[in-house]
């Protein structure tokens, strides 16, 4: 007992010690980041670098985050919002729990990937991709648009990831472009056939590369992140040509708190991250689309055609997201 | 039903009328009910919040949308906690009880598979297994094997039965440990066969172990989010997540979730008296009975590794193989060895702080609970029990509401390890109370004559006869704890990364290697602590 003892002293003298020191009265800057370290942790040491400030991050889920500031309100130690999703950052703006952004930031970013109210801004675009199997598919024999997955032909054989935030928010577009009735009626249409349905892009992209489905519909850059660790993948790309829904462009977002509306460094981050230096890093690391204007994408993906881009707000797609999961729900495919 | 621990309570009685008055019960009393609050707290958030919902959140409590995921959760729920039961009780008789070769080391590779996440535990599982996996690929030029798509409730139920018959195993083989080998012994000399003898001696006296370590995979199994969501199988908890936008559904589905737990928490008590909790009294310094195997070593050293290989060799595997082919191809993200010290030094920390404060919290609901039957035993056992099936997200931002008010608390570690606690309190209460009800009142009762103090009975007697199943409980919360997510994620201190949050952080963005180094570096770190503070310490004790 006593040896259990002497173990727990030190543990909670440590807790103590722990919990004295995180409540410290500190000038650092704090982001909630629902992009993982791997991709912002460099950057971020970037930023301390070049302004000398101190950042503390919270990764997490992106969603779980959301909630959680939801949770926190105003009083939120948050200062800085990373958002993997417009749809979650969309519901933060909807309890007006985001400060209005520099104009001057605001107008780097194609008014398409921005929020109307300057609550957050686009840092970077994912595309909505088919990713298909070499060994199984021939490229001519792919679908045309996104819309005709269902056809006869296709039918069961292109993978969804229902749960995940992109799928989601590519439905809100669709519910937006082609209205309620054509997005029900795809949706229907993908759990009557029996399409496979995953957890997310990675479960898609790896059950694709293992030869399990022969296409899926996911965001273009976990492609490349499987091919740079396994270059032998036989996976790719397929981008639906034209202005088709399915190659939606879908921002990741930043956003500064209500709380930190007047913390300068907060609006020196949201610079920082629109930077060509930061946008380049995206590019080059991630595969990303750079959404700041002037900077060029990587050689490694398709240019990005943003005039004949689909003709959608991503400022919607926030406010839609709960009827979203209710109409996925709803078709069968089992959310 | 009259039960011995009915019979035995006028003589207790007696006893604590004796000297000293009444034994220990009103300070008891009252730190029963302190901790029972703390347990109640997230319970509490979700009732006042639902009530303020109104007559239709109150409603859709019985919604008969939702009953459909539900039943679907209880079915799984039960077909893992028997399979778990059978595979548990088998590898904790194989170890304590047999003379099969390098015990030990099986007893620390049998506990292992508990630290993987299980949404990493499906994930590589899957890679390994399903079409075009791993085992596909290796065993490809030798011969085609044909592998079906893995999913639904047949894959679910192989994945989390393999993480968790752990909560199993651990408490079995504490309590055959301690379990006199006597009986066994004369039952093999009245010329009964190890099956007959098995049946009959060592199964009822596990039976309180088996039971207690069932219930926690139960629970385990119905709050489960990671393998359920990545294998497709829709349960309640998928139905929660969807809906974690929607505010008052969300609110209400995990309330649902959290009353079948205290429901079949508090029916599992009801049917269970005291005496078949234990399944029998300690008997200190037993030497324990070792069945020769004889002919049936070779078998059972197979069955043995097979269960090792595919709980824990095929996901280290995986890991392993995709570690090496990012780092081969140089595009893994992998930053380095130094990158694991803080996430292995602060998941290590949280591990041993809840584990030790898990087991010092409920040991006073364990008297309790087992020596006095009341509402405030029965509420506070249904409580801590209960904890255990809110999803982990439910209970991490109930405590976000409850601690906001106290911004000096207000993601500190000591909230994180509050959170632990109160979410895996379950897990050390169920051993300790099979350890408390185990304990014969007579030697108790010998030290009370011979002018012992409380205090002094406590540590002097008590405390070492307990030691083996609070050690086993510490050991299920320590492993627990060092995969937990979403607790991690929502309070603990901003910055501080644990090896799971770092995992699942990389696995997200397609990391793999990265992600797998972290994972493995998980299940090495728990391996020494495991055997560093649970297994060695309850070789020593028993």
């Amino acid at each position: 007992m006593s040896r259990r003892a002497t173990l727990l002293a030190p543990l909670a003298a440590c807790a103590l010690a722990a919990t004295l020191t995180a409540c410290g009265g500190s000038e650092e800057l704090t982001v909630y980041s629902g992009r993982s370290e791997e991709l912002v942790g460099p950057l971020l040491e970037r930023f301390n670098a070049e302004t000398g400030v101190d950042v503390a991050v919270r990764y997490g889920d992106t969603a779980e985050l959301a909630l959680l500031l939801a949770e926190e309100g105003e009083d939120t130690p948050a200062d800085v919002f990373y958002s993997q999703s417009p749809g979650a950052t969309g519901y933060l703006a909807g309890f007006d729990l985001l400060a209005g952004l520099e104009p001057d930031v605001l107008s780097q970013v194609d008014e398409r990937f921005r929020n109307a109210d300057g609550r957050w801004v686009g840092v970077t675009g994912r595309q909505r991709v088919l990713v298909y199997n070499t060994e199984l598919m021939e490229e001519g024999d792919l679908p045309a648009s996104v819309l005709d997955v269902n056809d006869a032909e296709y039918a069961g054989r292109v993978a969804v990831a229902p749960e995940n935030g992109s799928f989601q928010d590519f439905v809100t577009a669709l519910r937006q472009v082609e209205g309620d009735d054509v997005a029900r009626s795809w949706l229907t249409g993908l759990a009557e056939a029996d399409a496979p349905t995953y957890a997310n892009n990675n479960a898609i992209v790896e059950a694709v590369s293992r030869g399990e489905i022969e296409m899926g519909l996911v965001n273009h850059y976990y492609n490349y992140r499987f091919l740079e660790e396994n270059p032998d993948a036989p996976t790719r790309n397929h981008v639906f040509a034209g202005a088709d829904l399915g190659s939606l462009v879908i921002d990741s977002t930043v956003s500064v708190t209500a709380g930190a509306a007047d913390n300068a460094d907060a609006d020196a981050l949201v610079a920082f991250l629109l930077s060509e230096e930061s946008q380049r890093y995206f590019a080059d690391e991630t595969k990303e689309y750079p959404l700041a204007e002037g900077v060029e994408p990587t050689a490694d993906v398709p240019p990005l055609d943003l005039g004949s881009a689909p003709g959608y707000q991503a400022d919607d797609l926030g406010g839609g997201l709960t009827d979203t999961i209710d109409l996925i729900r709803d078709s069968g495919l089992g959310v | 039903m009259v039960s011995a621990s009915d019979l035995l309570a006028p003589s207790r009685n007696r006893a604590r009328r004796g000297r000293g008055g009444p034994r220990r019960a009103p300070g008891l009393a009252v730190a029963v009910l302190a901790i029972a609050a703390c347990f109640a707290a997230p319970f509490a958030y979700l009732v006042v919040r639902t009530l303020g919902l109104g007559a239709p959140a109150i409603e859709a409590l019985g919604n008969t949308g939702t009953l459909a995921p539900l039943a679907r959760s209880v079915a799984l729920g039960l077909a893992v906690a028997v399979a778990a039961a059978v595979l548990g009780v088998a590898c904790g008789w194989l170890v304590a009880r047999t003379d099969l070769p390098g015990a030990r080391s099986w007893a620390l590779l049998f506990a292992l598979p508990l630290v993987i996440p299980s949404y990493i535990g499906a994930f590589t599982l899957q890679a390994a297994f399903a079409t075009g996996g791993l085992v596909q690929t290796v065993l490809a030029p030798v011969a085609a094997v044909s592998l079906p798509r893995v999913g639904g409730f047949p894959a679910a139920f192989v994945v989390l039965t393999l993480l968790t018959y752990p909560y199993v195993f651990l408490p079995v083989v504490a309590r055959l440990r301690q379990a006199p080998a006597s009986l066994e012994e004369s039952a093999r000399l009245l010329g009964r066969g190890p099956w007959a003898t098995f049946a009959t001696v060592v199964l009822p006296q596990v039976r309180g172990a088996v039971l207690a370590g069932a219930l926690l995979v139960f629970l385990y199994t119905i709050s489960d989010f990671g393998a359920v969501h990545l294998l497709r199988y829709d349960s309640l908890t998928r139905v929660i997540y969807a809906s974690r936008f929607d505010r008052p559904a969300w609110l209400v589905l995990s309330l649902q979730l959290g009353l079948l737990a205290v429901a079949v928490v508090a029916g599992e008590r009801a049917a269970t008296s005291r005496d078949r909790m234990a399944g029998g009294r300690v008997a200190p310094g037993g030497g324990a009975l070792r069945l020769r195997l004889r002919a049936r070593k070779v078998a059972a050293l197979a069955f043995a590794a097979a269960v090792v290989v595919f709980a824990l060799l095929a996901p280290l595997s995986v890991l392993a193989y995709w570690a090496a082919r990012g780092i081969a191809a140089g595009g893994s993200g992998f930053g380095g060895v130094g990158e694991l010290v803080e996430p292995l030094r602060n998941t290590a920390l949280v591990g041993l702080a809840a584990a030790a404060a898990a087991a010092l919290a409920v040991l006073p609901v364990a008297y309790h609970s087992v020596r006095h039957r009341g509402r405030l035993a029965d509420a506070a056992n249904a409580l801590v029990v209960g904890g255990f099936a809110l999803p982990g997200l439910t209970l991490a931002l109930a405590l976000v509401t409850l601690v906001r008010a106290a911004p000096a608390l207000y993601q500190s570690l000591g909230v994180l390890v509050f959170a632990y606690v109160v979410h895996f309190g379950a897990q050390t209460l169920r051993t300790a109370q099979v350890g408390v009800a185990a304990m014969p009142p007579r030697v108790d009762d010998a030290a009370r004559l011979l002018g012992a103090s409380p205090l002094r009975r406590l540590t002097a007697v008590e405390l070492p006869l307990l030691a083996p199943s609070v050690l086993a409980g510490a050991g299920l919360v320590l492993l627990s704890t060092m995969k937990e997510l979403p607790a991690t994620y929502l309070l603990a201190p901003t910055g501080f990364d644990t090896l799971a949050t770092r995992a699942w952080g990389a696995m997200e963005q397609a990391y793999w290697a990265q992600a797998s180094v972290f994972a493995l570096a998980l299940v090495a770190v728990s391996a020494v602590l495991t055997w560093v503070f649970v297994l060695r310490r309850s070789d020593a004790l028993a």
